[in-house]
């Protein structure tokens, strides 16, 4: 019995390490000695850029939060005017890749862009760079990534005890006490890891950035790499940013603390009723952001599309709907399955401090550029090569180079954070005495995996491969690096257009993506409400 | 326990699909011997015609992996004597420098190369040959501007375009080796001012793209910018009234600043004949054309007259400096633009 789990300890600990290995590789750069480079970037760049960075994590992460949080529970426990569309209408957003978004807003908004240009003409006012300061990259991300919090927080709201949102109300609490005193509280861990996420990928975002040319650490990255050709000092700068995604899991662990307050039943009582004027108002909010974040981008790449239908849509399509497909299913499997064992539940893993830290590092991949992460992974088989040769074997880099294995490998490593949050969230539920029970009558884990854990982990496994599934299809700087011949998906042509500023025809490929990604989340929000 | 098998059916089918699909490509790879691979950061649509000629007329099959230039020179290293590359093809001088000087090229010596190509836009050694240029010069709001107030690029410093100006970033390559051909022809010191200069003068924060600062130029928020010249082609032949103009910089002292799209034949190519009648084919009359046609570029080759619409606008000077220069001083020219906070 003992030896078994040991053996299942080891598995994970194994799988937890293969999933870092591009992590490790990117950090092993300290070992080659910095350069010269160092202190020119100390001198000039970084200190700019820590700050603008640290604004940016700040800016964003208070709009997430407060967005997605207020959001969530609008929908949850109050009714109003169109609550039951919007509720998951709010998801859509996520189904754009964030790029896209930038570049449409910047084509609406900036000076040059349209809406800029009416208010110009109807009210007189003078024109404005917004892409000067923080406040209009912050605000597309906000609206970008709103939806990792409000997914989360949603269902931390639908499942509070709606006794204790009673009893407030009863002791004359003010709604906005209710939610500021009884609710938020009670959803912190929710919102916490949704906060977590976003967080990473603001860090590791490099397309958002480029098109507002807004500086932060990966500008630094990519200079070192790019302008200085120095990719050692690239990887020593990218693997700080590996310590901040530590740090800020910590802190999450930190807010997520013991408490839970939760009940196993969803209640659809809402407790509040927004009548008449306060109700159209609340719509009017969740409508506006509905509409600024999935609803006006979608008309504009509709708008751009329709001049360039027939210039851009070619045979070639079939090939980028299939790569992208093929590659999009696969990785989703592969990295859920990974999440779903190192998720599932163990005494053994509880009391092994080691372990959880392991599996934790092993999700830090969503906190690096993807190109960074992608080299890294080529710089590993390149390694091991050597040491293949060494041993008098024969180099593996042609065989793994420019292979699907190699790329499938990258996204399990860039996406454990968003499958392991979802499958770990469920697998936490699952009270250590089922464990206990199983072994008093002798059985054995491995049936108590199939027949107890799984089963209840359903639900996070499925909407952590749906998350995954959107992210996979959305992913550019890996798959460009690492694809076969042939594989382009719609991603890469969304980007070789619009990098060349063809915008109206990359809004083509860009629309059939955020169309696939609307229909995967619909199936998210399927199997949400059948959960509840 | 249903659900459990299903899963293992499907991890198992998934694996399978990869290998078949790994192997497939490989297969495709070694059935045609005398076919050629090229590694590209131009993209798929501007690459795609030209190899469709090439094929038509040698019927040399040609597959091609586009990708970042920094990244793809990585795995081209990396995959060694192993690489499935005969050519590399990518934009800017600074790229194809840096290419040369990581190993990654084998010298070509070809007459007909050097007949159609000019010495400048070659490196000197032969490891690469530049293949379509690109003027980076300035542009201005014809409503708002005089061409006889434009000179240089170093002029647009001046105070008198205070609040008036509008630049790419300074994280693109364009920026980069048009600063690093001020360093080569003014030195490090003049250069920082004018750079210095440049900045104080910005009506915008500076711009990731070039559509964007004609975009800017057209709506009013600044006067004049820089831009590669296709950027405006393209435009002027969707918009033939645009109220914008080029005017070519720098030509009573040192020409306009060109850069060049090129490639190069990988050493390690297993098919070198081939490769090197591709790169003499895209120095032919011929795919000179279609690069002028497809993307508004002037042709390398000095035999063809460039489009109608480049004819245009007038002929230029343009700056002799051997590209490769680009090359060389680009970390200087990049340190110098991060030392001054050129966004």
């Amino acid at each position: 019995m003992n030896r078994k789990e040991n053996n299942s300890n080891f598995l994970m600990g194994m799988l937890a390490l293969a999933v870092s290995f591009p992590i490790i590789v990117v950090c092993s750069a300290w070992f080659f000695p910095g350069t010269e480079l160092w202190s020119h970037f100390l001198e000039n760049l970084l200190p700019e850029l820590i700050v603008s960075t640290l604004i940016l994590l700040l800016g964003v992460g208070i709009g997430v939060s407060v967005l997605g949080t207020l959001l969530a529970y609008l929908v949850v426990m109050v009714e109003f005017p169109g609550r039951r569309w919007l509720e998951w209408a709010l998801f859509l957003p996520f189904a754009i890749p964030a790029y896209v978004l930038a570049f449409v807003y910047l084509g609406v908004f900036d000076y040059s862009g349209y809406a800029q240009v009416w208010l110009r003409e109807f009210t007189g006012m003078p024109g404005f760079d917004i892409r000067a300061g923080s406040w209009a990259i912050i605000l597309t991300f906000v609206l970008v990534f709103y939806p990792y919090v409000y997914m989360i927080a949603r269902a931390s709201f639908k499942r509070q005890k709606i006794q204790m949102i009673e009893a407030g109300k009863m002791l004359g609490a003010k709604p906005f006490l209710v939610f500021w005193k009884i609710s938020v509280p009670l959803a912190r861990p929710a919102i916490a890891a949704g906060l977590l996420v976003t967080l990473m990928e603001t860090l590791a975002d490099f397309g958002v950035v480029s098109l507002f040319n807004y500086s932060t650490f990966t500008t630094a990255i990519y200079s070192a790499w790019g302008d200085f050709r120095s990719i050692e000092v690239a990887a020593q700068l990218a693997s700080i940013l590996v310590l901040i995604a530590f740090f800020l899991i910590y802190f999450e662990k930190k807010a997520r603390g013991k408490a839970k307050y939760y009940s196993s039943d969803v209640s659809h009582i809402r407790p509040y009723n927004a009548e008449g004027i306060s109700g159209w108002i609340i719509f009017l909010f969740v409508f506006g952001v509905f509409m600024l974040s999935f609803a006006m981008p979608m008309l504009q790449l509709v708008i751009w599309s329709m001049k360039k239908y027939s210039e851009e849509i070619s045979q070639f399509y079939f090939n980028y709907l299939s790569s992208t497909g093929i590659l999009t299913v696969s990785a989703t499997i592969l990295t859920v399955a990974v999440a779903t064992m190192l998720a599932l539940p163990s005494r053994r893993k509880d009391e092994s401090k080691a372990l959880q830290l392991l599996i934790r590092f092993s999700t830090l991949g969503y906190a690096l550029p993807g190109s960074v992460m992608a080299v890294g992974l080529l710089y590993g088989v390149q390694n091991i090569s050597l040491v293949s040769i060494h041993l008098g074997g024969s180099s593996i880099n042609h065989i793994l180079f420019g292979s699907v294995a190699l790329l499938l490998f990258a996204y399990i490593s860039r996406f454990m954070a968003i499958a392991f949050n979802s499958t770990s969230a469920s697998s936490e539920q699952i009270k250590p005495v089922f464990e206990q029970s199983a072994r008093l009558l002798g059985s054995s884990r491995m049936r108590l995996i199939k027949e107890i854990y799984l089963p209840m982990m359903t639900p996070g496994i499925l909407a952590g491969g749906l998350l995954v599934a959107v992210d996979v299809m959305k992913e550019l700087p890996a798959t460009y690096l690492l694809r076969p011949f042939g594989w382009d998906t719609l991603a890469i042509r969304v980007f070789e257009l619009s990098s060349e500023g063809l915008y109206d025809r990359a809004a083509i490929p860009a629309l059939i993506m955020v169309f696939l990604g609307a229909i995967i989340m619909l199936l998210f929000i399927r199997l949400d409400s059948e959960k509840y | 326990m249903e659900y459990q098998v299903n899963k293992k059916v499907s991890i198992f089918s998934v694996l399978a699909i990869s290998i078949l699909s790994t192997s497939f490509s490989t297969a495709v790879l070694s059935a045609n011997d005398d076919s050629l691979t090229v590694y590209s950061t131009r993209k798929e649509h501007l690459i795609e015609p030209l190899f469709n000629a090439f094929t038509d007329k040698t019927g040399i099959r040609v597959k091609y992996l586009t990708g970042k230039g920094g990244a793809l020179i990585e795995r081209i290293k990396l995959e060694g004597k192993k690489t499935k590359a005969d050519l590399f093809m990518t934009v800017d001088a600074g790229n194809l420098w840096y290419a040369g000087t990581q190993n990654l090229f084998q010298p070509v010596s070809s007459e007909i190369i050097k007949n159609n190509i000019p010495k400048h836009l070659r490196d000197p050694n032969g490891l690469w040959s530049g293949l379509s240029v690109r003027a980076r010069t300035i542009i201005y709001s014809t409503d708002r501007v005089n061409p006889s107030e434009l000179s240089t690029y170093q002029d647009l410093a001046n105070k008198k375009w205070k609040g008036k100006l509008c630049l790419r970033t300074s994280k693109k390559v364009y920026t980069k080796s048009l600063v690093s051909s001020l360093i080569h022809h003014d030195g490090i010191e003049k250069t920082t001012e004018v750079v210095r200069g440049w900045i104080d003068n910005l009506a915008a924060t500076p711009h990731a793209e070039d559509v964007h600062i004609m975009g800017s130029i057209l709506a009013g928020q600044c006067d004049v910018g820089i831009v590669n010249s296709y950027y405006f082609g393209r435009l002027q032949a969707e918009d033939p009234n645009v109220a914008l103009k080029l005017f070519w910089a720098n030509q009573d002292s040192t020409g306009t600043h060109v850069n060049v799209s090129g490639a190069g034949v990988i050493k390690h190519s297993k098919n070198k004949e081939n490769a090197i009648k591709l790169l003499e084919f895209l120095t032919s009359v011929e795919a000179q054309k279609i690069y002028v046609d497809l993307n508004k570029e002037y042709p390398a080759s000095q035999k063809l007259k460039a489009d109608n619409l480049i004819a245009l606008w007038g002929d230029f000077n343009q700056d002799k400096m051997n590209l490769s220069v680009a090359g060389k001083n680009q970390a200087d020219s990049v340190s110098l633009m991060q030392r001054e906070g050129y966004k």
